[in-house]
């Protein structure tokens, strides 16, 4: 695993709606390898962060790169694989199987015109083995528990071969049973795969012993370390309802 | 029954009905997808402009309906992702200002005639050699973008923002959707007549819909129930002198009835 190249840098980030701060100079860097979590309370601008870095809103000021390049000259989407919020809003009638949820992730790497090739099939059949839905390949997405469409959705953004994989708050609407599976299957294909990882959460205790880095997010950067130093905050009792304490850094 | 065939006529319009039937269910299912389907309706009635204005210039109406549609679906585009304007609204100004131009132009011209009416609601007996030609030269044009883009229009229809984080260029793919959309609403006013185009664009698909399938099969049951109603509607409007695209339409419904009550639960 290499910790040397960044793949998201940000600098003095800032996003403005009407004139409020939603995301204040926020500056940090995540490096290829790490297994990072972007932690904070609801409307802290958690999400609204991860779509800065994707593209999906346009900062107000402050500099965001992806892999050592600038976002607006930044190409190589595929080498991200992003997993949204909504997968419990999946619209029931939508006609799709699994199998066919899991290809749109080679959509983009397959050119104009083309069959699908040996490499995306087996790229396919790897997400879906990795992610154990294979078994479920016929069934259409609307049918499926969370649980099983959370896992549907990881595995369209692996099936891209991804080197950085987003989720956001990937647990909402999904049962502790399978919040067990998912994490242990996530610290694999960190530690295994290599690939670094992202993702959204408010469920700090659970993922307090595996994760590298920790962003505590509320509009501006509150804390990023390694968990144990963020857990030990005062705020973070309040906010989260644990036995700790926060470094606190004021802002306006 | 098939004595049909005997007239070159017919046989120009069954080959513009089956090409028809298969552009209209296959663009029409990324559309319904997207919960766009009123763009068919707006596009219908704007290309009723274009209509206007070619027989009012004796221009043939089906070129100058494919350019004003396009252009338009472009303003639509525009209005839509750049300057962030309610989509529903944005159809609704466009489908009343434009049938209110049509009727003005036509009525301006002293033209408000039986060739008029034939363009709202379809006569299969006027598609002339000319018509096939334009028919089939931009609507091969049409289908070689649905089925070259066809992995990429799902994805954006099934998650747009996740299709754009995975790089595609989805505001140009939404362009050159909304571009064929128009294309083929334009072509099609020979057939149905713009004014029940949006009926073939959108029924297929919602009724193939009702059969719980993937995506593929969705589109085939699509295609068949589309080409079905095509035909079956020709032979009845043929048989008891209805008119083309009424008759098409209600079989079309007759489908999605029965697709209904099959699939009830």
């Amino acid at each position: 695993m290499k910790f040397d190249t960044a793949v998201f840098e940000a600098k003095s980030l800032s996003y403005r709606v009407n004139g409020n701060d939603i995301i204040k100079d926020i500056s940090f860097v995540i490096k290829k390898g790490e297994y990072a979590a972007v932690i904070g309370p609801n409307g802290g601008g958690k999400t609204t962060l991860i779509r800065l870095l994707l593209g999906l809103e346009k900062k107000s000021s402050g500099d965001i790169s992806l892999f050592g390049q600038k976002q607006k000259h930044f190409k190589s989407w595929n080498k991200i694989g992003y997993v949204p919020q909504r997968v419990s809003q999946i619209d029931r009638f939508f006609p799709a199987t699994v199998e066919e949820v899991v290809k749109m992730g080679r959509t983009a790497k397959r050119g104009l015109f083309t069959r699908e090739s040996q490499e995306d099939i087996d790229a396919v059949g790897n997400a879906m083995l990795k992610m154990d839905v294979t078994s479920l390949k016929h069934k259409l997405i609307g049918e499926l528990s969370g649980g099983q469409r959370q896992r549907v959705m990881i595995a369209r953004a692996l099936a891209s071969e991804p080197e950085v994989l987003i989720l956001d708050e990937p647990n909402t609407g999904v049962d502790m049973v399978s919040q067990n599976r998912f994490y242990t299957l996530l610290r694999e294909l960190n530690k295994e795969d290599g690939i670094t990882i992202i993702f959204i959460t408010h469920d700090v205790g659970v993922i307090a012993n595996d994760i590298g880095t920790m962003l505590c997010i509320n509009q501006t950067l509150l804390a990023c370390h390694n968990p144990h130093e963020v857990l030990s905050c005062d705020e973070m009792s309040k906010l989260y309802g644990i036995d700790a304490h926060l470094v606190h850094h004021h802002h306006h | 029954m098939l004595d049909i065939f005997q007239y070159d006529f017919m046989i120009n319009a069954f080959l513009a009905g089956i090409i028809i039937a298969v552009l209209a269910s296959v663009s029409g299912s990324f559309i319904v997808l997207r919960r766009y389907a009123m763009l068919t309706e707006t596009l219908a009635h704007v290309a009723l402009v274009g209509v206007a204005i070619g027989i009012v210039t004796e221009q043939n109406p089906i070129w100058v309906a494919v350019l004003i549609s396009v252009i338009s679906a472009w303003l639509i585009e525009y209005l839509r992702s750049y300057l962030g304007l309610y989509s529903d609204s944005i159809l609704a100004l466009f489908l009343s200002g434009s049938l209110a131009l049509a009727v003005v132009i036509v009525s301006v011209a002293g033209s408000f005639n039986s060739s008029l009416f034939s363009y709202l609601f379809g006569s299969i007996l006027s598609v002339s050699e000319e018509d096939l030609i334009v028919m089939l030269s931009f609507g091969s044009l049409a289908m070689a973008v649905l089925v070259g883009f066809f992995k990429e229009f799902y994805f954006i229809a099934f998650d747009e923002e996740v299709a754009q984080v995975s790089g595609l260029k989805v505001k140009l793919l939404n362009f050159m959707l909304v571009t064929i959309i128009a294309v083929i609403i334009a072509l099609s006013i020979r057939v149905v007549g713009t004014l029940l185009i949006g009926a073939l664009m959108v029924i297929p698909t919602i009724s193939a819909l009702r059969y719980r399938l993937g995506f593929s099969k969705t589109i085939l049951l699509s295609l068949l129930f589309s080409i079905s109603a095509v035909l079956i509607g020709m032979v009845l409007s043929y048989n008891f002198s209805l008119p083309s695209g009424a008759t098409i339409v209600l079989v079309i419904l007759g489908i999605f009835i029965i697709s209904m009550v099959i699939n009830r639960k």
